[in-house]
């Protein structure tokens, strides 16, 4: 597979930059100015940072996006000659580039918010306790890690769309919910929740991200095999 | 020489529908083909598994050589723009554009000529466009790519008779300055029938008709005139089908008419009328044995250019 192939789907995908550049950080700033207006509002507490949530909305919409990726734009790539696997592939790079790139933002907003004691307001937007609060190299890679990860499941959940229509989705989604209460049976049969509280306790960034990793790497394969039979 | 598309004992079943069964064909390029069908007779799924977006249930498909699906070096070098064609939910420019990335060849003067023929505005949002403006910007893209195998699946669909003349005016155009593989699965087929090489007809997934447009013009004529007198004129030959109203009848005869035939026909007082391709195509789907058809009353025929 030629590597121009993958950049031209990347291209091709980045003619709606709307949807994977304007819109992730449009809602970010929208969040951040109801997080302003929210601390504005409300007296400071005791603590030294006021954490807020709204850098969730750009993580939501960079779902969204992976989502709009095979649900409408996979289609007329098709009919362009582009090759399921190398749309897939050429897809999943521009979310590692993304990915990357959205991390940097994330990073470089977390040095600003450093210098301006929280933008004034001793908010932490960019900084999430115990995730995004190490050295910048530690937050760069988690939150790139998150965003590949987001992005690849939006991927996943759309081209069970594609193929299965709401129908499929819906027992998709239902089979993952499935999935996780029968883990949380078996912890309970097997008296594991200690380990496993213990486990979330003392995991370190580092290892945090190294588990976000494998899960894209399952999300990654889970796509593949999904868009292999996808007809349109 | 190696053909364009080679099909052989291609079958696509869905659960209890046999979207095609055993369909066998190959084109050669530089040529236009013609797919004709009714509704639901298999040209759609067709096309798509030419173009590697559907998948077969049996039989052998290759396009340039190598089976299609999932082939980049093959897909790159083809198109498929369908009737029911999704784009990008975003301008008319922007499908534009993603063709152009894709396409070595791609023409964009002629591409920017056809908006304006079919004035199609560069900055209106696709999901705006009417039904014979997607349409266009179909064919719009299709005619630009300068693939080396275009399939248009109903390129028509919702235009009307002044942007159809267009757009058989500018394929012929573009195909004479760049010959290449162009099939279109059609209804009209008449409107389209100077642009035929071939002709091929499905029905009901099977291929029931794969003939040079040139072969088939006058292998079938309608004869018209009183009952007694068409009888006595096509007794003997292979006759289609008859019908009689009246004092009157109407015969659909096989086989080609000689000087004789027509100095008989004059002195019997009977209209003769060749039948369109597109009469022929509705013949060979009713009656498999048609002329042009796979049978033994008809010679099998390849494309000229195979």
């Amino acid at each position: 597979m030629r590597t121009t192939a993958l950049v031209t789907v990347a291209r091709y995908l980045l003619l709606d930059r709307v949807t994977y550049v304007v819109l992730p950080w449009a809602w970010g700033a929208f969040g951040f100015a109801i997080d302003v207006v929210i601390l504005r509002l409300t007296p400071a507490g005791d603590t030294g940072q006021r954490w807020v949530g709204g850098l969730a909305a750009v993580f939501i919409v960079v779902f969204s996006a992976g989502v709009q990726t095979v649900a409408r734009a996979l289609p007329f790539a098709l009919t362009l000659g582009v090759s399921r696997r190398t749309y897939y592939l050429g897809a999943c790079a521009l979310a590692l580039a993304m990915a990357a790139c959205f991390g940097l933002v994330v990073t470089l907003g977390q040095a600003v918010e450093r210098a301006t004691g929280g933008w004034g307001l001793h908010m932490a937007f960019f900084r999430v306790p115990y995730v995004l609060a190490g050295p910048w190299y530690m937050s760069w890679l988690t939150a790139t890690t998150a965003f590949a990860l987001l992005f690849v499941y939006g991927m996943w959940h759309g081209l069970v769309y594609r193929r299965a229509g709401m129908t499929g989705t819906t027992i998709f989604g239902g089979a993952q919910l499935t999935a996780l209460a029968l883990a949380a049976v078996i912890a309970t049969w097997a008296h594991g929740w200690t380990s496993i509280g213990h486990f979330f306790t003392t995991i370190t960034v580092a290892g945090a991200t190294g588990v976000l990793a494998i899960l894209v790497a399952v999300m990654f394969a889970g796509g593949f095999a999904t868009i292999r039979r996808l007809t349109v | 020489m190696t053909p364009a598309i080679s099909v052989a004992g291609l079958g696509r079943r869905y659960r209890d529908h046999q979207a095609l069964a055993d369909v066998t064909f190959d084109i050669g390029t530089p040529s236009v083909t013609g797919l004709v069908g009714r509704n639901g007779a298999g040209k759609t799924t067709l096309m798509r598994i030419l173009a590697g977006q559907e998948f077969t249930t049996s039989g052998r498909v290759h396009v340039f050589g190598s089976t299609p699906l999932e082939n980049d070096a093959v897909l790159r070098r083809m198109l498929l723009v369908r009737e029911d064609q999704a784009y990008l939910d975003l301008r008319v420019r922007h499908a534009v554009r993603a063709a152009s990335l894709v396409y070595p060849n791609w023409d964009a003067g002629l591409a920017d000529t056809l908006l304006d023929a079919y004035e199609l505005p560069q900055a209106r949002p696709i999901k705006k466009l009417s039904r014979g403006m997607r349409t266009a910007l179909g064919i719009t893209v299709g005619l630009a790519a300068r693939a080396e195998l275009t399939l248009f699946d109903e390129p028509y669909a919702g235009l009307d008779a002044v942007a159809r003349t267009l757009f058989y005016d500018q394929l012929l155009a573009d195909y004479t300055a760049h010959p290449r593989c162009i099939v279109l699965s059609t209804h009209l087929i008449d409107e389209a029938a100077e642009l035929l090489d071939r002709v091929l007809v499905l029905d009901r997934g099977r291929l029931v008709l794969d003939a040079a447009t040139d072969d088939l013009r006058g292998t079938a004529t309608t004869v018209t005139g009183p009952s007694h007198s068409v009888q006595r004129f096509v007794a003997g030959r292979t006759t289609l089908s008859l019908h009689t109203m009246g004092g009157q009848a109407r015969a659909v005869m096989a086989g080609r008419l000689d000087e004789r035939d027509r100095e008989l026909a004059g002195h019997l007082h009977l209209r003769l009328e060749g039948l369109t391709l597109q009469q022929l195509a509705v013949h060979a789907a009713e009656h498999h044995d048609a002329p042009g058809h796979h049978g033994p009353s008809a010679r099998p025929t390849t494309a000229k250019a195979s």
